[in-house]
């Protein structure tokens, strides 16, 4: 008679031979066969086969062999195979919960710099509290979403590497990405969840509600968030700062030129009538002659003033609101920047993940947004630090910005400037034809804007009438391991496309899987996003009501990385060496984009293509390929993936070439993309260079680019620029020690240095 | 000892340069926090002439 068992973790407990009967009955019904006399009676064999086996204590082990024997014997042959099933999926979540408690360990106890897992996203700090604490939440989520969220077929692709769900750990909670019209979440005020903002009345206000939405949302979502119109946006808080500073200006001249204290009463009566002539606040330049001629008609009518006096001050009083309205500008993109790069977002761990599109707003006030926005970029952070957020995107457009005459044209020259120095703005390209045909004059929703590394949302089969950026985003993205498809095709083409075109059967089918569980979550799930009328139509929504049809305006994509990985183990060379393989390039690109758009036109979502950035992910691919096919040469031999469709970073190509070979994929990843084009120091600093590649990217039809170069910074005495060995300004080598003399000259002659931040 | 040490670093004792580059599409705040492959990465990269 057995009387005990040996549980996993080797405790000895009493044997219950009722447990055993109801694991077998589950396993009959699942299988459609016997009842519950058949579960008590095989149950009963199980305990006699258990007795003649062994005087030993049975372990779990040989009790559950035992029964699947026992199954068997008694011939339930499905209900065997149900039970088998149902040890495999009990192993696989027993398992992960091992490993989950092996990778909190590891998020507890090793410093990030040792741990690799740790420094997954560059921008959470696995050092600090906070960051360890989200660490292990993402490391239980994952358990738990690969456990009992996907089916096997997708955690075995996912867990083995042929595919990768991006932000898994968020896979039954929310969306990527948005772009915030922070104009439209202006107008009437709004609610953060923790208090109620009144509709901002200055440009300091407007920059830093700007800053808390994108705060407030980035809680909402697992991705970047994005401002598509911070110019437009920008420039009504100065229209307001400006008007303000107008009738206050005008108070202070006739207070100063007429002796008196108070002359408010007379200065509202000139605006009112200049108001009342030109049917418009006060604005800066555009009516500038008509409403000046009546409010200063106004004064004069008071009677203490004459004409020239009356104009005089008029003039004085609109030279001193402009000259504010500009100073309080620089002031408030200042203050935007710093807010952006110290405030935190997700229980403290992380800054907002943030992006700002901008260039085309050609108002004097759009203008003075942008060139303040950019000035402060320049100027970085207090100690000179450049800014690491936000993302700035200057939008690049034909008639507005491109060319000598255009009225922005000044602004993209000074936009140069700055991503000479700072690495931002990036460039996102309007006339590209991919992006031209959305684009509508007069309706900035319809300007190609990009959020986080690259995502870019425009085309809506679901809606074609809002075939916008304003107010979407991407739903969920998953990449496919390119280069192991091409691996394991053995130079087979045909066996490749069929290998493709069935991992992204897997794949799309996945995005629709995890659709189910974003659209079933209500309005009250996304406070911000969707309780605040941030997401498309999600103003029509009560709070209770289910997110599923404005979900549908989003995207789900899919993406690639290695596309020269993938051309050298199939063919033997890349892109970058060929012409031939270039077209072998596009024609795999191509059929992914074909994919994308039949499934779109299948399911009325907004499927698309994703140019993979990779970040985690590069490693992760090719670590799991070298393991299972060695180091091939030019596929598995380096610690990384090239990112997406790019050429890869080690090979010698010029500027041009390069972007002529990577302009046609742009074209066809319509879910994102961005090309990297690495000058050094000298060459970025030289503005005619900078300016050339800027426009070589233009005419080839490149979607967004920017320019990578060395921006060094040495914390003891400032320096910002390329430091190779020895600091040019101070003349130390990494380490070493100024001395106090060398430090009062420095001092002197920099004397924005006023504290050495070497401390840490 | 401490004091001693945190004083020298305000002469730079034993404080490296920072360098920022970009990552993928955004930047970091220095490259200590990139992951090996990242590192691995921009090691590679290559500057590109402007010849045409």
């Amino acid at each position: 008679m057995i009387r005990s068992i040996v549980k996993r973790d080797g405790r000895v407990v009493l044997y219950d031979e009722s447990k055993i009967a109801s694991a077998i009955l589950k396993a009959l019904e699942a299988a459609g066969e016997g009842n519950a006399a058949d579960a008590a009676r095989v149950a009963n064999k199980v305990g006699e086969r258990l007795e003649q086996m062994s005087q030993e204590t049975p372990r779990i082990e040989q009790i559950q062999d035992t029964v699947e024997q026992t199954l068997m014997h008694e011939g339930f042959e499905n209900a065997a195979k149900q039970y088998i099933l149902y040890r495999a999926e009990r192993t696989r979540i027993r398992e992960a919960k091992t490993s989950l408690m092996k990778s909190i360990d590891e998020i507890t106890n090793v410093d990030a710099r040792m741990s690799d897992m740790k420094r997954d996203n560059a921008n959470i700090d696995g050092n600090t509290a906070m960051g360890s604490m989200l660490q292990i939440g993402t490391a239980g989520a994952k358990a738990y979403n690969a456990a009992y969220l996907l089916t096997p077929a997708q955690a075995k692709a996912y867990r083995e590497g042929d595919i990768h769900i991006h932000d898994f750990d968020f896979y039954a909670l929310t969306t990527t990405c948005c772009q915030i019209d922070v104009l439209k979440l202006f107008h009437g005020g709004f609610s953060t969840g923790h208090g109620y903002l009144r509709e901002p009345q200055s440009i300091g206000s407007y920059a830093a509600l700007a800053a808390i939405a994108i705060q407030s949302n980035q809680n909402d979502q697992h991705g970047g968030q994005s401002i598509p119109n911070f110019d437009y946006a920008m420039a009504e808080g100065i229209r307001k700062s400006f008007a303000r500073l107008y009738r206050r200006k005008l108070k202070e001249a006739l207070e100063d030129v007429l002796g008196t204290d108070d002359e408010q009463a007379l200065a509202d009566a000139a605006v009112a009538a200049g108001r009342e002539e030109t049917d418009d606040e006060p604005r800066m330049q555009l009516n500038a002659a008509s409403f000046d001629a009546a409010a200063a008609a106004a004064l004069e009518a008071d009677g203490r003033l004459s004409r020239a006096q009356a104009e005089m001050i008029v003039r004085h009083a609109r030279a001193r609101a402009e000259k504010s309205t500009d100073r309080d500008t620089y002031q408030a993109m200042e203050g935007f920047v710093h807010n952006l790069n110290t405030m935190h977002s997700r229980a403290g761990a992380q800054t907002p993940f943030s992006s700002i599109n901008y260039g085309t707003d050609t108002s004097p006030e759009g203008r003075m947004a942008i060139r303040n926005i950019l000035m402060a970029e320049d100027a970085g952070l207090g100690h000179g630090e450049t800014p690491i957020f936000p993302i700035h995107i200057f939008k690049v457009k034909e008639g507005v910005n491109y060319n000598p005459g255009d009225p922005n044209y000044d602004l993209f020259q000074l936009s140069m400037q700055v991503s000479a120095k700072r690495l931002f703005p990036n460039y996102v390209f309007l006339d590209s034809p991919f992006n031209l045909q959305y684009y509508k004059p007069g309706h900035p929703e319809t300007e190609v804007a990009t959020m986080g590394c690259r995502t870019r949302v425009m085309g809506n089969v679901y809606d074609p009438e809002r075939e916008i950026s304003f107010s979407r985003g991407n739903l969920s993205f998953t990449s496919i391991n390119l280069p192991r498809l091409a691996i394991e095709s053995h130079g087979d083409e045909k066996l490749f496309y069929k290998k493709l075109d069935d991992m992204m059967d897997l794949v799309a089918q996945q995005l629709l899987d995890r659709f189910e569980i974003q659209a079933s979550k209500r309005v009250y799930n996304y406070p911000f996003l969707m309780g605040q009328g941030v997401w498309l139509d999600s103003e029509k929504l009560g709070p209770n009501d289910e997110v599923r049809e404005v979900l549908k305006h989003g995207t789900l994509s899919i993406g690639f990385i290695g596309l020269a990985e993938t051309l050298t183990a199939l063919y033997g060379h890349h892109h970058g060496e060929s012409d031939e393989m270039q077209q072998k390039g596009l024609a795999i690109v191509r059929h992914m984009r074909a994919y994308c758009d039949k499934k779109s036109e299948a399911t009325h979502m907004n499927f698309s293509l994703l140019a993979t950035p990779a970040e985690g992910l590069s490693g992760r691919f090719v670590r799991m390929d070298q393991k299972r096919y060695g180091k091939i040469p030019g596929v598995t031999d380096r610690e990384y993936y090239t990112n997406s469709f790019h050429i890869p970073v080690w090979y010698p190509i010029s500027a041009y070439q390069k972007i002529q070979k990577e302009a046609p994929y742009h074209a066809l990843t319509n879910a994102g993309h961005i090309s990297y084009v690495e000058l050094d120091g000298d060459t970025a600093n030289n503005v005619e260079a900078f300016e050339s590649v800027v426009r070589c990217m233009h005419d080839a039809g490149i979607g967004y680019g920017s320019i990578n170069h060395p921006v060094d910074r040495d914390p003891v005495c400032g320096y910002v620029g390329v430091i190779g060995e020895v600091c040019p300004r101070c003349g130390r080598r990494e380490g070493e020690a100024l001395s106090q003399e060398r430090i009062d000259e420095l001092r002197k002659l920099y004397p924005e240095i006023t504290t050495f931040c070497g401390c840490r | 000892m401490t004091l001693k040490t945190n004083y020298e670093a305000k002469y730079g004792k034993g404080v490296g340069f920072e360098r920022i580059r970009r990552i993928t599409g955004y930047l970091v705040g220095t490259m200590d926090k990139w992951n090996d492959a990242k590192k691995a990465e921009e090691h590679d990269r290559v500057k590109h002439g402007l010849v045409k």
